[in-house]
């Protein structure tokens, strides 16, 4: 393995993380969280997945990283299967940016950050050079190398998600899964995320993005992944998953499907405005 | 030098000057000069020389083991628990394993089979973790909650107190003194074997809980966080109760329960130096034995002739810190 990180490549660019058939039940649970769900998060793609609150996204995301063990169904990453990876070397090919954290004590933004080359260092291992390059390059890359020395928590919100996903860029894996990023920001901010992703898909980083919005699913996926209670209603290019006819009884609320006005590479893709359950 | 070399070196001369000052100081008039001559190699009295070297170094000497292994444990317990208020006493742990020795002490086993001390209470710090990580877990809904486990600690230890002083009076109804010595902690048992048994024992776990600094780190970001950064957050947690139990159970069999520690001195560093732990653990073993240095000079000559158990002194310092982290925890 190369020291950047990335493993020997499966065809196209670096590995396939693949679920297939996954099902998980919560301790306890009456109805499976995740039932029959497969998903393929593809090098150069950005896979969105979408629904309502409680279809099982957060599971998924869970799932997929080894965190959950499905009770079946398989979770592949590089063509091998995720319990035959150790934690580090899983950790050096997938990274997972959650919803949200917190921490006892205050850290500092590039102590965050260097968090990220964990799976790279051996116990007694020193940081060298080419980990202090990773660090610095994830962090200009989301634009916080100024915030270096502040504290997190004195960070904005959209500040701190920048600074979370430069951690998840310093393991310098080549898949990444991300849990709601743009939850709390404003619309600039949301629109930078996305512009960041879509730079990383460019570059053939594998996404998945767990995102409550659709519209920005639209223009920036590739595919959307729709998810109800736990069951994948619909998959494909944002334009067939996106119509009235497979959301509406998603939602369970009235909507139209319409197309964005532009200008720009977005004029066409499909947005989505919910109406008022009164409207005619 | 790197600012890690330097605040290492600054706190382990803080530990010098600590022992310096605890050793020259005593009820006897033994003094500094006596302490320079024995250093010097002068034949200094016979007398002066013996205090020195049987009694007041081993004393020292226990008093930065013990110091620097609290001190360490609380950096654990307080990583593993992600609770700045987690702490051995604070959490019961340390009356856990007074009371597994204890119960080597009462069985009369411990005068020939002195290793036995430390074992019963291993297994007795293990039992209490258990128990108050039990109850935290029943009485909190969903995620651990850091008051209730805070709450089951105090109660545990109080539980366990009882316990100590019940053990100790059935055998014998003049043991209040050494019931004092379980819960309040005392070094003045010190002894050059009882030192090196207690080394012995507190190396490797402490080296243990060292080499884990990274994965603490992590730890505190959430488990799931260290386990997508790719710490085997299972494996790291066994490793680390079962060495922060070891440590706590060597310390407070050699010197008794005492408290506060693990929380005084990690809070203290990292006010000064942040919180990273391959900083903050090896500080905190330092200024931990410089700290507990001190508390036991202020324990022998605060009211002398009279020496107040250790833990008294501990807790007059620990219980306003305790306080101060509580108010500021609950605002936020």
């Amino acid at each position: 393995m190369s020291r950047s990180g990335r493993p020997a490549d499966d065809g196209g660019g670096g590995p396939t993380l693949s679920g297939r058939g996954l099902t998980y039940r919560h301790p306890r649970a009456e109805r499976p969280a995740l039932l029959e769900v497969s998903v393929e998060v593809s090098p150069g793609r950005l896979l969105a997945v979408a629904g309502p609150n409680g279809a099982g996204k957060t599971t998924l995301i869970r799932t997929l990283a080894g965190l959950l063990h499905p009770e079946s169904g398989e979770v592949r990453l590089g063509g091998v299967g995720l319990g035959g990876l150790g934690d580090r070397d899983r950790a050096r090919m997938l990274a997972v940016v959650p919803q949200s954290e917190a921490s006892p004590f205050p850290v500092r933004v590039e102590e965050m950050v260097e968090m990220g080359r964990y799976p790279h260092l051996r116990p007694w291992e020193r940081a060298g050079r080419g980990d202090r390059a990773a660090v610095e390059g994830a962090m200009r890359r989301c634009h916080v190398w100024e915030l270096a020395g502040r504290e997190l928590g004195g960070l904005s919100g959209g500040e701190a998600q920048r600074v979370r996903i430069a951690r998840a860029l310093a393991q310098e894996a080549p898949v990444i899964l991300l849990d709601e990023p743009t939850a709390g920001l404003d619309l600039r901010y949301a629109m930078e995320l996305f512009r960041l992703l879509a730079e990383l898909r460019g570059d053939g980083l594998a996404l998945l993005v767990v995102t409550h919005d659709l519209n920005l699913a639209a223009r920036f996926a590739d595919r959307i992944l729709l998810l109800d209670r736990g069951v994948a209603k619909a998959q494909g290019r944002p334009t067939e998953v996106l119509s009235e006819a497979t959301l509406e009884p998603v939602y369970e609320w009235p909507l139209r499907v319409t197309r964005h006005l532009g200008p720009g590479v977005d004029a066409g893709a499909p947005q989505v405005v919910p109406l008022r359950r009164d409207d005619p | 030098m790197s600012p890690y070399g330097y605040r290492m070196g600054l706190l382990a001369a803080g530990v010098v000057a600590a022992a310096a000052l605890s050793v020259s100081v005593g009820a006897s008039t033994v003094g500094p000069t006596d302490l320079v001559e024995l250093l010097l190699g002068h034949g200094a009295d016979p007398v002066a020389e013996a205090i020195l070297l049987q009694l007041r170094l081993p004393r020292a000497v226990l008093a930065v083991l013990v110091g620097g292994a609290l001190a360490l444990s609380g950096c654990a317990f307080q990583a593993l628990l992600r609770n700045p208020l987690a702490e051995p006493y604070v959490l019961g742990i340390s009356s856990g394993a007074a009371v597994g020795a204890v119960g080597v002490v009462v069985s009369g086993l411990a005068v020939a089979l002195p290793w036995l001390l430390p074992l019963g209470a291993f297994a007795g710090a293990l039992g209490a973790m258990a128990l108050v990580l039990q109850i935290a877990r029943s009485a909190s809904r969903g995620r651990l909650d850091t008051r209730v486990l805070i709450l089951s600690g105090v109660i545990v230890g109080a539980f366990f107190n009882a316990v100590i002083l019940l053990l100790l009076l059935m055998v014998d109804a003049e043991s209040f003194r050494s019931a004092v010595f379980w819960m309040m902690g005392n070094l003045g048992t010190a002894g050059w074997g009882s030192n090196a048994l207690l080394a012995a024992l507190l190396l490797p776990a402490v080296l243990v809980l060292v080499s884990l600094a990274r994965p603490f780190n992590l730890l505190l970001r959430g488990e799931e966080v260290a386990h997508h950064l790719g710490a085997s957050v299972a494996r790291v947690r066994l490793v680390a109760y079962l060495a922060g139990s070891l440590i706590v159970a060597a310390a407070v069999a050699a010197a008794g329960v005492i408290g506060f520690v693990g929380l005084i001195v990690p809070h203290a560093v990292r006010l000064a130096w942040g919180s990273d732990h391959r900083f903050l653990m090896p500080a905190s073993v330092l200024a931990g034995a410089a700290f507990l240095l001190l508390a036991d000079t202020a324990a022998r000559v605060v009211v002398a002739p009279v020496e107040l158990p250790t833990g008294v002194v501990t807790a007059v310092v620990g219980v306003p810190c305790f306080a101060a982290l509580l108010i500021r925890g609950g605002r936020r």
